[in-house]
């Protein structure tokens, strides 16, 4: 264990200037001990279940987190990446490094790739890492014309690349994440990141009216605060180690896990949400609860945002968002009526 | 002016009043918004700016005579699909920067087109500067300062050449929209209307009391 003593972090992060070391070593006295319980236990599944077919353990599995030797592969397996690769062929990748794709595209990806964790060792110009990440985000763009890039999409495959250290492996876990697992966050109009927004903040208002009250009362939209949650899956955002360790309920169980990843850091920190007295302390205040000692507790923030939320079946959250999506449109018509 | 009429405190000091303004920065991406407001709050600048998701939100405050107006300054994202986001973050603003590059001249034709929704759609009377960024390379220029200052005045913008880089016209183009903001007035245009508060009364509880 040597990284608590180091500037970085395991994934090459470098640690904050204020970066709670105490309370860090704290954690991971207590959290690398359930680590080496769930990679024998991890061990175990893999012989008895290889395939990793979707079953109540091993959901139960993947919430109590993915040992990193193995997250490539479990990811992999969970998210429906081999049906997506039976259909459109195994090839895919390398044929889509050779369809040209739009020029103003392709120089939006180039601007940003340098600028994808700029403070990570394992990213610099001319690394390895810099090219993989230009040409995933190129295939995917080859692959999507409708989407093309969208700016966030570099936070998510530059962790996948840290995590799986193989550019294919990260192609089709990004597809089967976009085009599978999330609404269209990343389309041309963003219209599943707007819509989920206001889905959150309905949430919010069923579960914890008074912090939806309280940014009503200081004139704070939701937008300002968790566009970034959506679109990066709380890449950039979460400590690490949570970040991925909500990434492995999202590739089992889907975008509903966002919502209770929100909807937790929302319920754990209301006092301290509610205690802002304007606009600009509580921007403050969502901007520092996520590098928080619960936030950076992974263990016990997931534990708690399964049993601590309440029920949040799918068929809610759909149901919210064909409600949202139908007002919205209804009042592009009367918008598009009035002007004649 | 703003503050002729506050009255002297027993020590003999002027209390200060603070004003606050709401302001958001547009442009298209990797034009240097975030760079002018990095620059600006903290003095810095990186060559590798992480380009922004949705939304950041800073403050910073400036003092003209014994006004002290804090902005809080709304930075967005500038690739053309985060667009549909932008009217949630405008809304209510006071004042804006729209920025450009002056080494690419479409980014020129975007701030234009920034220019025109937000005296359409933002808030009546909001303030707008318009801001060349990245002076510091002005061997590759390809915007000319006549055609932009041009175009600012038959806008009526202010207009100002910057660079996040070596600083230039950064404080300064902030101070100029301070400078320009109205500060003594209790009329509220639209959303949130401008809130001025006694810095010896400490909180906002005063909001609706403007300066007098
Ligand atoms: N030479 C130069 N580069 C700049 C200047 N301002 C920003 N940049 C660079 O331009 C890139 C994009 O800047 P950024 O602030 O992220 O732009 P944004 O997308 O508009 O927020 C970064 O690599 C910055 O370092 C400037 O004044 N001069
Ligand atoms: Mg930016």
């Amino acid at each position: 264990m040597t990284s608590k003593f180091s500037k970085y972090d395991e994934y090459g992060f470098v640690r904050a200037d204020d970066f709670d070391y105490v309370e860090y070593e704290q954690f991971m006295s207590v959290y690398l001990t359930v680590l080496s319980k769930r990679s024998m236990r991890w061990a175990r599944i893999m012989t008895s279940n290889p395939q990793l077919k979707k079953t109540a353990r091993l959901k139960q599995f993947v919430r109590k987190g993915i040992p990193l030797s193995l997250r490539a592969q479990v990811w992999t397996s969970i998210s429906g990446v081999q049906k997506m690769k039976d259909k459109d062929g195994p090839n895919l990748y390398k044929q889509m490094l050779n369809k040209p794709i739009n020029e103003d595209i392709k120089n939006i990806i180039s601007v940003d790739v340098p600028r994808t964790y700029p403070d990570n060792i394992y990213f610099y110009p001319t690394s390895e890492n810099h090219a993989a990440l230009f040409r995933i985000l190129y295939a995917f763009a080859a692959q999507n014309p409708n989407i093309g890039y969208c700016q966030g999409l570099n936070y998510i495959v530059g962790l996948l690349l840290l995590i799986t250290k193989n550019e294919e492996t990260c192609f089709w876990l990004l597809r089967v994440l976009v085009e599978n697992k999330l609404p269209d966050y990343y389309s041309k109009t963003m219209d599943g990141v707007i819509v989920d927004i206001e889905v959150f903040s309905r949430l919010v208002k069923k579960k914890f009216p008074d912090v939806s009250q309280h940014m009503t009362n200081l004139d704070m939209p939701w937008a300002l605060v968790i566009t970034k949650w959506f679109i990066c899956l709380f890449a950039e955002v979460l400590p690490i180690e949570t970040t991925l360790r909500v990434w492995d309920c999202l590739f089992y169980e889907g975008s509903k896990v966002i919502f209770r990843a929100g909807l937790m850091l929302v319920k754990h920190y209301r006092n301290e949400l509610l205690a802002c007295e304007d606009i600009a302390s509580l921007a403050e205040c969502f901007k520092s609860i996520v590098q928080q000692p619960f936030s950076l507790n992974c263990h016990v923030f997931i534990k708690e945002m399964f049993k601590n939320i309440g029920s949040l079946p799918m068929a809610l959250i759909d149901d919210l968002r064909r409600q949202v999506s139908a007002e919205r449109n209804a009042d592009k018509s009367t918008y598009k009526n009035r002007k004649g | 002016m703003a503050n002729r009429a506050v009255p002297q405190r027993p020590n003999g000091q002027t209390p200060g009043k603070i004003c606050q303004f709401k302001l958001v920065l547009l442009g298209e991406s990797s034009v240097g918004k975030s760079s002018l407001v990095l620059r600006f709050v903290k003095g810095q600048f990186h060559e590798y700016q992480e380009s922004t998701i949705g939304a950041a939100f800073l403050t910073q405050t400036i003092h003209l005579n014994d006004v002290a107006v804090k902005f809080e300054i709304w930075d967005t994202a500038g690739q053309e699909r985060y667009h549909s986001l932008a009217p949630m973050y405008y809304r209510g603003a006071q004042a804006a920067i729209v920025v450009y590059d002056i080494t690419n001249q479409d980014t020129f034709e975007r701030a234009k087109n920034w220019v025109k929704e937000l005296q359409r759609q933002a808030t009546p009377g909001i303030v707008i500067a318009l801001a060349g960024n990245k002076l510091d390379l002005n061997t590759m220029r390809s915007v000319q300062t006549d055609e932009s200052q041009t175009y600012a005045y038959e806008n009526g913008l202010m207009f100002m050449e910057t660079s996040a880089k070596t600083s230039a016209n950064v404080t300064e183009i902030f101070k100029a929209i301070a400078e320009k903001l109205p500060k003594n007035e209790n009329t509220n245009t639209a959303g949130q209307g401008r809130r001025l508060v006694d810095s010896a009364e400490g909180s906002n509880k005063s909001l609706s009391s403007c300066c007098k």
